[in-house]
């Protein structure tokens, strides 16, 4: 298990939630209405009432693929205190995982949050698992308080790109 | 029984090519054991051919059936499609409802869809649990469940009414449906009233056959409107003595008015033809008149020049007049010599200025001036 530390943000690291490919977004035991994008995408993120609540148990399943390969450095849960996430588990480049699969695999990186880290304040993860993730998948296995629902604010991750190209910069040469 | 069942099958594997990337697989569940008889295919041939030798058992092992299922659906090949598994209940299921709850909810916290056929016997409580499990698997009516009592109906003929065949927003049953397709294809809300996933090749025909007729009358519209824009110019050009500006206005408008058609409809475009018409008319009458008769269109258009015009011709008559007043004034002597004498430096007797007012006034006038300097001489003397 990784180390909690809150240490704040280095300032090479920027919000990856430009580089999410919304159309892969995945997750799974997730209730309809209260599903990841309160909690993951811009401007629902941020307001507090709007929450992703799981469905029917406390384990969650959540895909997040990029649309280039990035450097994951760390990550901020925001979530209540008694539902929020205690065990989370991380899955670089692990395509469509099942809750079966969880077990199959050793994590990338395991962390345990404690009711700080629930405040918002970012964790730093093992660096040098998440050097070239194309996607990243959040095992959320059990909560604070043993709740059969766990409930979850805002996701938010904190990285830096790999200096790809990104295809739509490219202009196609005009051929005569 | 067994005929019954298989052709429900049948008939939903008959569903599947309408999605070109739905899978179909079967397994049994009764008797020795649960076997895959058919893994996920796109093959309908290889689908219906296991149902030949199908054998009935006397009970069934449903979970152990479902688990199966699921796992075979986690193997699929494509990882977008969506899983669905459609469980035909014949047989009696020996499992408490609670079993079924848990398998229920583990089916849901997977995503995947399960679509229940309850017939046959019906005992020890065999509807309410499939009920049970039916409640703990359904998110969002993506499930269903339907009860088939026992009689002389055909299974398949009850199913289709069902919505395992009619379909949801989702677009239809199927162990999978391709969620890319889901995704572009908005498969709620169906075109021309045929669903794309029964019969996608009709529903392509419809769209095409609807094209091409929106596309024949736009071109039926856009002949109209050319040859009314031509009948417009041969009138133009009948009318030769116009005024240069005017006809060039004219042709100019005529394209103008070309354009705008195109996008009108055949009747708007009559309407608009006939108006046109008409305005044609106007312009050739006031046409005429302008060319005959400039100087009213100018005093028309310029008040105050027709003004001007008017006081100059009044002017020139006054000025005639005048000159006439003028030269009477002159034939006045009295008034002529007051007027002399007035000046400074001149001298009423001075000869020069005297043969000056002789020349301005008439003959008699001089010898009677002539007369007055002789008294005045000779009074003087």
């Amino acid at each position: 298990m990784a180390s909690v530390a809150s240490a704040p943000i280095p300032r090479s690291q920027v919000d990856l939630v430009d580089f999410v490919d919304w159309r892969g977004v995945e997750c799974l035991n997730q209730s309809t209405s209260h599903s990841l994008d309160n909690a993951l995408k811009q401007g629902y993120r941020d307001d507090d009432g709007l929450h992703l609540e799981s469905d029917a148990d406390e384990q969650l399943l959540i895909y997040i693929p990029f649309t280039q390969v990035i450097k994951l450095h760390s990550i901020t849960i925001k979530a209540p205190e008694e539902e929020g996430p205690k065990t989370v588990k991380l899955f670089a480049n692990k395509e469509h995982m099942g809750f079966s699969d969880v077990n199959d695999y050793p994590p990338s990186d395991s962390i345990a949050l404690c009711p700080e880290n629930l405040k918002g304040q970012p964790v730093n993860l093992k660096y040098v698992k998440f050097q070239s993730v194309r996607s990243l998948t959040i095992f959320i296995e059990d909560n604070q308080g043993g709740n059969d629902i766990s409930k979850i604010q805002k996701i938010v991750l904190y990285g830096t790109t790999v200096d790809t190209t990104n295809m739509k910069d490219l202009k196609k040469i005009e051929e005569h | 029984m067994v005929m019954y069942s298989e052709r429900g099958v049948r008939v939903l594997a008959n569903l599947y090519p309408s999605n070109p990337e739905n899978t179909v697989g079967v397994l049994t569940m009764g008797g020795k054991g649960v076997r895959v008889l058919v893994t996920p295919t796109s093959d309908l041939g290889k689908i219906l051919a296991c149902m030949h030798g199908l054998e009935i058992g006397d009970e069934m092992n449903l979970t152990a059936g479902i688990q199966v299922a699921q796992l075979a659906l986690k193997h699929r090949q494509n990882k977008k499609q969506q899983q669905r598994i459609i469980v035909f209940a014949g047989s009696p299921i020996k499992y408490d409802k609670k079993t079924l709850e848990a398998i229920g909810r583990k089916l849901k916290k997977n995503s995947v869809s399960l679509d229940i056929v309850d017939f046959g016997e019906s005992d020890d409580g065999k509807p309410e649990k499939l009920e049970a499990l039916f409640a703990a698997v359904n998110n969002n009516d993506s499930s269903h469940i339907v009860h088939v009592p026992p009689g002389p109906n055909a299974l398949s003929d009850v199913l289709i009414s069902t919505p395992i065949f009619t379909g949801d927003g989702d677009g239809g049953s199927g162990f999978a449906a391709a969620a890319a397709a889901a995704a572009a294809g908005g498969m709620s809300g169906f075109d021309f009233g045929v669903d794309p996933n029964i019969d996608p090749e009709l529903a392509l025909a419809l769209r095409v056959s609807m094209e091409e007729e929106r596309a024949r009358q736009e071109a039926a519209a856009k002949k109209a409107a050319e040859e009314a824009a031509k009948q417009e110019k041969g009138g133009e050009q009948a009318s030769s003595s116009r005024d240069a500006t005017m006809a060039e206005t004219n042709s100019s408008s005529a394209p103008a008015v070309d354009d705008k058609r195109h996008n009108l409809t055949d009747d708007e475009a009559a309407l608009l033809e006939q108006a046109l018409a008409m305005s044609m008319d106007d312009p050739k009458s006031t046409n005429v008149a302008v060319a005959d008769t400039d100087m009213s269109e100018a005093t028309a258009d310029d008040h105050e020049l027709a003004l001007a015009l008017q006081m100059s011709v009044q002017d020139n008559e006054k000025d005639l007049q005048s000159q006439s007043e003028m030269s009477k004034v002159l034939e006045d002597q009295s008034f002529v010599s007051s007027i002399l004498h007035s000046l400074p430096g001149v001298d009423p007797n001075d000869p020069s200025v005297k043969d000056l007012l002789a020349s301005l006034q008439g003959q008699s006038e001089s010898q009677q001036k002539q007369n007055e300097d002789k008294q005045e001489n000779e009074g003087d003397e």
